[in-house]
C-alpha cells in the first residue's frame, strides 16, 4: 500500500476519476510496480514464433522483454539486459537466433538464458560461475490457446485463472477451430504523447466516441459511407438516433467485454464485407457444434471487443490485436497486430489485413482520430488547477440487464460500464497487499453449460 | 558485411524529359500541399499502387524473412481508397485538421530512367514532409519513392508509389497524409 488517497482518486458512488492519474509521475512509477510488475501482460503469440530460436521483442511496462522458444520448443521471457553491465542483448525487433551476444563485450547466452560463452574467460577469471550469470528470466510464462502471457510475479494465480470468465469469450477468437488463431505480419508501432490508460479504456469501452470522433472516416468508410445502411452499431448516422437492444457491455473483474450480439456487425466498418461474411456464415455451423448456440449465433462475427487488463484488447471484427506499453505517464507505444483464425482463406486473409491497415494501422483513417484526444486529455492536466477536475464516465449507470453469459451486463455499446470497471479494477490493483488480490473475490458467475 | 552490387536502375531519361518528370513532382507536392485532393487525384492513373511497407528491423542474416513474420503495410492501397482518403479529408469532419495541419512537401534527389516501354519511366526521389498543426505539433518524416510514371496526351500520370519511412515506430499521432 502506498500513500495515495485512492478513494479520493477513483470514486465509484460519484463514477469520478481524478485528472492527476493521468499525469502524476509518482503514481506512474507505482503503476509500474503495482500493475505492470505484478499482472499477467501478453506477450505475443506462438504463431509469431513457431520454431526453435525464433524470438520476438516486446514490453512488460517499461522492461524490454525478449521472448523466445528454446531448443526444446518451450517459450521463456528474459530482461532484455547483460548481466554483466546491462547492455541490451538484442537490438533485433524479431528473428531467429542461437544465442544472443552482447554487443558490448560479446558475453553470449543460449535461447534458455544460460551464458554460454565469455570471451577470455580462463584468462581473465578465477572460477567464473556462469550458471549464476544467465539471461534475467520473467518469473511465469504461460500460454493459453497460443496466447503467450508472462507475469514477474513468482506467485499468484496461474494465467488461467487470471483469464477467469474472460476465457469463455477469448475462446470465440482462440477456439473458433481447432487451428486456432494467428497474428498476420508485423505490429503497427507508433508512439503517442499520451496515459496509456486513455487508448486502454477507449478501445475496451467507448463506443460513444465511434459517430463523432470519427465523424469524417465514418462518412467514407462501411456500411453508412457506402450507403448500404443507416446506422452502424447501432448508432445513426447523424449520431442523433441509438438502438440499445441486442447489445451489451459486460464486466468480469478483471476484464470487460463489449459486443453487438448480432453475429456480423463486426464487418460492419468493410467496405468489400462479402466475402468474410461469406466465410463466417459458412464456419458458423462448426463454432456452434464447438462452443455453444450463444457464442457461434450471437458473438462469432460480432464486433466484440476484450478488454484483458491491463493493457491488452483484442476486437473480434475488426480482427485486431492490440497491446498499449506505457513509456512515462505522458507517452504510450501502441502495437497493432492482425488477426484471423488459421482456417481463413487467403483472399478473406488479405481483405483482412488490409482493412486494419486502413482503419486502425499508422495510416489508419479511424485510428489517426484517436491520438489527438488522447493526447490533449492527457497534457491538459499539466495544468495544476485543470488537474483539479475529475473526469466522470456515469453513463448507464444502474441500467442492467439479463445475460446469460459470464459476467454482468448493461445493454448498449454506447455505455460506460467498461470504462468504469476499468478504473476500478485500476484502484483494486494498485492497492492489492499481494498478487492474489488483485482478481476480485469472484461471485458465482458460472451458469451451467451455456 | 556482404559487398552489395551496385544496382542498375536502367538508362537516364533525357535532359527534357528529366526537366518534365522534376516540374510534376513539385508540381504535385504543392497540390498536396494545397490540400487540392481532387487536382491529386487527376494525377494517378486509375491502375495505381500505392504502397509503404514498415521497415523490417531484424538482424540482417534473417533478411529477407522466411519467418512467419511477413511484411505489413501501412498503405497498400488503390485509387478507390486513395480516393476514400481523400473524401475524408474534404468531410470537413476531421477535427485534428481544424484548425488546419500545415503541410510542407520537399522533393529532391530526383532520378529518372527509361524503361523497356518508352511512355513508362521509372523515377526514384527522396522527400521531407512536414506537418505543422496547432502550437507547436511540429513533426518531419523523411523517407524515399519509388514512382512508375506513365507519359500521356494528359500529362504523366503515377502508375505506382512505393514509399520508404525508415522509421519503425511512429513518433506522431498518426500517418494520414499523402506521400
Amino acid at each position: 500500500m502506498s500513500s495515495f488517497d485512492y478513494n479520493a482518486l477513483i470514486n465509484e458512488e460519484t463514477a469520478q476519476q481524478s485528472r492527476s492519474i493521468f499525469w502524476d509521475p509518482e503514481i506512474y512509477q507505482e503503476e509500474l510496480k503495482q500493475i505492470f510488475n505484478r499482472c499477467w501482460l501478453f506477450l505475443g503469440h506462438d504463431s509469431q514464433i513457431p520454431e526453435a530460436g525464433d524470438f520476438l521483442r516486446t514490453y512488460m511496462g517499461e522492461d524490454d522483454v525478449i521472448v523466445v522458444r528454446g531448443e526444446d520448443l518451450e517459450v521463456r521471457a528474459f530482461l532484455n539486459a547483460c548481466s554483466h553491465r546491462g547492455n541490451k542483448l538484442c537490438q533485433a525487433e524479431w528473428g531467429k537466433t542461437k544465442s544472443f551476444t552482447c554487443s558490448y563485450h560479446g558475453w553470449a547466452y543460449d535461447t534458455s538464458g544460460n551464458l554460454a560463452a565469455v570471451p577470455l574467460e580462463e584468462a581473465i577469471y578465477d572460477n567464473l560461475d556462469r550458471s549464476k550469470l544467465g539471461m534475467v528470466p520473467v518469473a511465469r510464462v504461460q500460454n493459453y490457446k497460443g496466447m503467450i502471457f508472462g507475469t514477474f510475479a513468482q506467485e499468484g494465480p496461474d494465467l488461467i485463472e487470471y483469464l477467469g470468465d474472460a476465457a469463455y469469450y477469448l475462446d470465440v477468437v482462440l477456439d473458433a477451430s481447432p487451428e486456432g488463431m494467428e497474428l498476420m505480419g508485423s505490429p503497427y508501432r507508433v508512439e503517442i504523447r499520451g496515459n496509456w490508460k486513455l487508448p486502454v479504456e477507449n478501445a475496451i469501452g467507448d463506443g460513444y466516441h465511434v459517430a463523432w470522433a470519427h465523424a469524417g472516416a465514418m462518412r467514407v468508410v462501411g456500411t453508412i459511407g457506402q450507403g448500404r445502411s443507416d446506422t452502424v452499431l447501432g448508432i445513426g448516422k447523424d449520431n442523433a438516433t441509438f438502438d440499445t437492444t441486442g447489445q451489451v457491455q459486460v464486466t468480469l473483474p478483471p476484464h470487460t467485454i463489449l459486443s453487438t450480439l448480432d453475429g456480423q456487425s463486426g464487418y460492419a466498418l468493410y467496405d468489400n464485407p462479402g466475402p468474410c461474411l461469406e466465410y463466417v456464415e459458412k464456419n458458423r455451423p462448426n463454432v456452434v457444434k464447438r462452443l455453444g448456440e450463444l457464442r457461434g449465433t450471437q458473438l462469432y462475427g460480432s464486433e466484440t471487443h476484450m478488454g484483458i487488463f491491463p493493457n491488452l484488447q483484442i476486437i473480434q471484427g475488426l480482427n485486431l490485436l492490440r497491446v498499449i506499453h506505457p513509456k512515462g505517464p505522458g507517452s504510450f507505444e501502441v502495437a497493432t497486430f492482425s488477426m484471423a483464425d488459421k482456417n481463413t482463406p487467403d483472399d478473406v486473409k488479405e481483405i483482412i489485413t488490409k482493412h486494419v491497415g486502413q482503419t486502425f494501422g499508422t495510416a489508419g483513417i479511424l485510428e489517426g482520430d484517436d491520438g489527438d484526444f488522447t493526447e490533449a486529455i492527457t497534457h491538459s492536466a499539466d495544468g495544476y488547477a485543470t488537474r483539479q477536475m475529475k473526469g466522470w464516465l456515469g453513463m448507464g449507470e444502474g441500467r442492467t440487464i439479463d445475460w446469460e453469459g459470464p459476467g454482468d451486463a448493461s445493454p448498449g455499446i454506447v455505455n460506460e460500464l467498461c470504462q468504469r470497471e476499468f478504473y476500478q479494477q485500476w484502484k483494486r490493483t494498485m492497492t492489492a497487499n499481494n498478487v492474489a488480490e488483485i482478481i476480485p473475490v469472484q461471485k458465482s458467475t458460472q451458469k451451467g453449460d451455456i | 558485411m556482404a559487398k552489395k552490387k551496385i544496382e542498375h536502375l536502367g538508362k537516364e531519361t533525357d535532359i527534357n524529359t528529366a526537366y518534365q518528370i522534376e516540374r510534376f513532382l513539385a508540381a504535385e507536392a504543392r497540390i498536396l500541399d494545397e490540400e487540392r485532393y481532387d487536382d491529386w487525384l487527376a494525377c494517378l492513373d486509375a491502375d495505381i499502387s500505392y504502397q509503404m511497407p514498415i521497415p523490417i528491423n531484424t538482424y540482417r542474416r534473417n533478411r529477407p524473412s522466411n519467418t512467419s513474420f511477413s511484411q505489413t503495410m501501412i498503405y497498400d492501397e488503390n485509387f478507390e481508397k486513395l480516393k476514400q482518403r481523400a473524401a475524408r479529408e474534404d468531410t470537413g469532419m476531421v477535427w485534428l485538421n481544424d484548425p488546419m495541419t500545415h503541410h510542407i512537401r520537399t522533393i529532391t534527389n530526383i532520378e529518372s530512367f527509361c524503361t523497356d516501354d518508352s511512355s513508362v519511366y521509372d523515377v526514384r526521389s527522396k522527400f521531407t514532409l512536414l506537418r505543422a498543426r496547432r502550437n507547436r505539433d511540429n513533426v518531419s518524416h523523411t523517407g524515399s519513392r519509388k514512382d512508375t510514371l506513365i507519359k500521356t496526351s494528359d500529362g504523366f500520370k503515377i502508375k505506382s508509389r512505393l514509399v520508404h519511412l525508415p522509421e519503425r515506430v511512429i513518433i506522431d499521432k498518426n500517418l494520414n497524409m499523402f506521400f
